[in-house]
């Protein structure tokens, strides 16, 4: 039973993230704290992967040593337990990436409804809206 | 409302806590994941791309194109804030006048 939770632990913890995650996207009014919420959400899914390249038994980062690349100058295969699963590792690369832009591009939104409305929380930019009947 | 979510969301966390029962457990060396492509890159990137970092390998030589298109969303991404960012000065000085 304790190996199981020991072996599950990681997901149960990144679903809570997630449920935070998208706890506050849903029912928080001010759009900055929405904006938070939705960066917990990806780094969930973020540490999700990175855990999926987990490998016991010794496997280091996903970087041959000196001696595998010697190995490999004389075309002896370099073994695949020695090290880490580097294909999440690439792909989350590419999604923190395409986070930071998403959150570039929302701040600068947030701005510019700041500027129009002079408030972030999402009711009294509908009361506003309503006031000026838009 | 918040009682609402609160519930769709304990169903949710639940549902993917169930379909967590089939997944191979933490750091386990024969999961899928790590047994069926994986292999293969870390045993060729080096003699096909000569960079002994596997993760840069994939990312800058197999999947080059990925990267390029990766960094056309970071132009894009940095056009529009600066687009917005700067029609907000212009109305200002608009606004003076």
């Amino acid at each position: 039973m304790f190996e199981y939770i020991v072996s599950k632990f990681n997901y149960w913890a990144y679903i809570c993230l997630m449920m935070i995650g998208l706890y506050a996207m849903i029912v928080k009014g001010n759009l900055v704290k929405k904006l938070i919420g939705m960066n917990i959400f990806q780094v969930s899914i973020i540490l999700f992967y990175v855990s999926v390249g987990a490998k016991s038994g010794g496997a280091t980062v996903p970087i041959l040593t000196a001696e595998d690349i010697h190995h490999a100058h004389a075309h002896v295969l370099a073994n695949p337990l020695q090290y880490m699963n580097p294909l999440p590792h690439v792909l989350m690369l590419t999604a923190i990436v395409v986070g930071i832009a998403t959150t570039g591009v929302a701040l600068a939104i947030i701005i510019m409804i700041y500027n129009r409305y002079k408030t972030l929380e999402e009711d009294e930019i509908l009361v506003i809206r309503k006031e000026s009947g838009v | 409302m918040k009682v609402f979510v609160l519930i769709m969301l304990l169903m949710t966390g639940g549902l993917l806590a169930y379909g967590v029962k089939d997944f191979p457990g933490w750091s386990n060396p024969n999961a899928p994941a790590s047994t069926h492509v994986s292999p293969r890159y870390i045993q060729a990137a080096y003699t096909k791309t000569h960079t002994p970092n596997i993760v840069t390998a994939v990312l800058a030589d197999y999947r080059g194109y990925d990267t390029l298109g990766e960094t056309v969303v970071i132009f894009t991404a940095g056009m529009g804030v600066i687009l917005m960012l700067r029609k907000k000065r212009r109305n200002k000085g608009k606004d003076n006048v």
